[in-house]
């Protein structure tokens, strides 16, 4: 018999299935009608929701919040960006991205994992806002201006060649990248790993009585999340041949907050929904009106006080007990 | 509030994909407007919104461009080059726009610049100051309407070899990449033109406390001060230099941005004498001038900018062109816009077909009696420099 939470996750499995299915049928659609800008911003939604599961793995499972994500994002996407300028390979940006990520990630890492709680969220904030601005103040990155001209790069997948200047190509590539990137979390979530990551938010004083050291758990969360976040960000710059300094800004590492709490937090799935809602949101209001960062912020705020689980608190329950069911009879 | 209806059919025409868009005589012409409408740059915006809206309407109210109606579509961008990018591209993609305008800052018209060389369309900017936009990062696909930052300085160096020819100068910017770079790029032009440079210091951006500087800038006995801070920066240096008597037999010059209505009456008496170097002062007194600032006030009820001024400008710069090329095809367009030339509220302006940078008369203003008045005029071609754009 599974426990409460393998049960829930399953549940998450289900919605992350019906996601997949949504987006190939919005694919297909797409195609058909030769659309290009509808699957362009679907493609960031999904880039998006990267970062956004990389702040989940943070704040849903160790319990930590970071508002400083948008400094790995970043790093992914200035490195895959200059990767690109000097050779346009997807498997060359995308291994200097992770390596970059892993070693960028250690130092923050053990910086920010000296300290809990807000001073946890205020540290992740303070490196990210320094390294934004080291970059916004470097000639050799493209200061303020940023980087352009990232050349559109051909994504060699061994049997054929995906062009990333093809809107229905380019969103494949990416919505495959991003459910391995879901899968790859919701398998390290349920390995012992995982559970010791559960049990450090729920009470990490009793951790270390159980024989586990805190400080390397919390460690390598923080580097997973660090290269989850990394590794979305490289897409960036092959979407849209750019990068610019606002990608390592505050509001950045924020979206992806309000979209986990948005989404839900802790259920993985809920990133995703959460960054496409509010990515297609925030398009269509914005279109309408000047005030949509208003209407943005009282949706939010209604969404945590009515539904303090997220989108997910009212969906997953419903899939969770049908699968019971199912399971029963 | 009609670019609010214009946008919901706009956009309602679009979500139904209505494909089959035979163009009549009579089907608007759109250009779509990328600007911040929000945020920290959403007073330029506005400002941007009100010289295009202005233009539009007497452009429209005149019969249109070749008989079609022009249609303005806006978007706002938050001044965020990832947003801009996304909103350039719903504009092309969507609302089929003709031409794109309205960035601000520097990164988006880059990024949009980029984006519109993708989709194969136009775009302009109307507000932009970085060189690189028409040098080094030039694009066949980007003009730019507005005087650049280096044309600013040029006319700057020019009225001060005039003034104070073989003047000693030195030099204080804010302490960051870009207050490096406008310092750096007004020693050039003023070394060129004979100025000899005493020295330089570079103080953090909000300064609290500049004295701690003025024992350098005494002993380099400057005669002339240029400085690039901006904001409240420019009230406490100025402030502080009076009080320590500093300013007596000293001209102050700057960017643009240095001294501006914004901080002029906090500064007071001692932004007296300041000069710098614009492509536009509400204070132009010529017929065409004196007519748009009394019909801009008569709809905004408050004087044009230089970012109002140059957006109305481009509106008559895109009709010219289109005119001349009989369509709104890119490449046409692109032909007609090589070293066209049109009336602007500051004059004539020609748009270099080297690098896609508006040539246009400098002014030089100077505060007095706690106001700009224009003491000095450069010509165009003066102020322009090298055409240093290699990719067209």
């Amino acid at each position: 018999m599974a426990d409460a939470l393998t049960r829930s996750m399953r549940a998450s499995h289900v919605l992350a299935a019906v996601l997949v299915v949504a987006s190939l049928g919005f694919a297909a659609f797409g195609a058909a009608s030769g659309d290009t800008f509808y699957l362009r911003l679907g493609t960031e939604a999904l880039i998006f929701a990267g970062l956004a599961l990389s702040v989940d793995i943070l704040l849903g499972y160790t319990g930590l919040l970071s508002l400083g994500q948008a400094l790995y994002f970043g790093l992914g996407a200035y490195l895959s960006a200059l990767v690109l300028m000097v050779t346009p390979s997807f498997w060359a940006a995308m291994g200097a991205t992770a390596i970059g990520a892993v070693v960028v990630g250690t130092i923050g890492g053990f910086i920010a994992n000296r300290v809990r709680g807000v001073y946890f969220a205020l540290i992740t904030f303070g490196m990210a806002q320094v390294i934004a601005k080291v970059v916004y103040n470097t000639r050799a990155l493209g200061a303020s201006d940023g980087l352009i001209g990232v050349p559109v790069i051909d994504i060699n997948l061994g049997l054929f060649k995906i062009s990333s200047a093809s809107p229905v190509g380019f969103f494949l590539v990416v919505l495959t990248f991003i459910i391995i990137l879901y899968a790859l979390a919701a398998y390290l979530l349920d390995t012992p790993f995982g559970r010791l990551l559960i049990a450090l938010r729920a009470n990490e004083r009793r951790v270390p009585f159980l024989g586990y050291r805190t400080v390397t758990a919390r460690l390598a969360a923080y580097v997973i999340a660090a290269v989850i976040a990394a590794l979305s960000g490289a897409l960036y710059p092959m979407l849209r041949g750019f990068v610019s300094p606002e990608l390592l800004f505050f509001a950045t590492s924020g979206n992806a907050v309000i979209t986990v709490v948005t989404g839900g937090v802790g259920t993985l799935v809920g990133a995703l929904y959460g960054s496409i809602l509010l990515t297609l949101f925030k398009s269509v209001v914005g279109s309408y009106t000047e005030h949509h960062l208003i209407v943005i912020g009282l949706l939010f705020m209604g969404a945590v006080i009515f539904l303090p689980r997220g989108l997910m608190g009212i969906v997953r329950p419903v899939i969770e007990r049908r699968l019971n069911r199912g399971a029963k009879s | 509030m009609t670019y609010k209806t214009t946008i919901l059919a706009a956009l309602l025409s679009a979500t139904a994909l209505v494909s089959a868009q035979s163009v009549q005589a009579a089907d608007p012409i759109k250009i779509g407007v990328v600007t911040p409408l929000s945020g920290t740059y959403a007073g330029i915006g506005q400002q941007v919104r009100w010289g295009l809206d202005l233009a539009t309407k007497e452009v429209n109210a005149a019969g249109g461009i070749m008989g079609r109606p022009v249609e303005l579509i806006y978007e706002d961008e938050e001044a965020n080059p990832s947003v801009a990018v996304q909103k350039a591209d719903k504009l092309f993609q969507v609302n089929k726009v003709d031409f794109l305008t309205g960035t601000v800052n520097s990164g988006s018209t880059l990024a949009v610049g980029q984006v519109a060389e993708r989709a194969g369309k136009l775009i302009a900017t109307t507000v932009s100051f970085a060189d690189s936009i028409t040098a080094d990062k030039c694009s066949p696909n980007v003009f730019r309407v507005n005087a650049r930052a280096g044309q600013q300085s040029a006319a700057l160096a020019v009225w001060l070899s005039k003034e104070k020819p073989k003047a000693n100068v030195f030099y204080l910017g804010p302490d960051y990449e870009m207050g490096r770079s406008t310092v750096a790029a007004f020693k050039a032009s003023a070394e060129k033109v004979g100025a000899a440079s005493t020295g330089e210091v570079f103080a953090p951006l909000d300064s609290k406390d500049y004295t701690q500087y003025f024992g350098q800038m005494r002993a380099a006995k400057p005669q002339v001060l240029y400085t690039s801070v901006a904001g409240n920066d420019t009230v406490r240096l100025l402030t502080q230099m009076q009080e320590f008597g500093l300013l007596n037999n000293l001209t102050v010059v700057g960017a643009s941005g240095t001294v501006t209505a914004q901080n002029l009456p906090a500064i007071g008496k001692a932004a007296e004498g300041f000069v710098t170097g614009v492509g536009y002062s509400a204070e132009i007194d010529t017929p065409e001038n004196k007519k748009f600032v009394a019909a801009f006030k008569a709809a905004n009820k408050i004087d044009p900018d230089l970012y109002g001024a140059d957006s109305y400008g481009l509106i008559y710069a895109y009709k010219a062109a289109v005119e001349k090329a009989k369509s709104t095809e890119t490449d046409k367009v692109r032909t007609a816009f090589n070293d066209l030339k049109w009336q602007t509220p500051q004059g004539e302006k020609t748009l270099r077909a080297g690098d896609h940078q508006a040539v246009q008369t400098m002014y030089v203003v100077r505060v007095t009696g706690g106001k700009f008045s224009i003491v000095g005029q450069v010509a165009g071609t003066d102020a322009i420099g090298p055409d240093a754009c290699t990719r067209f």
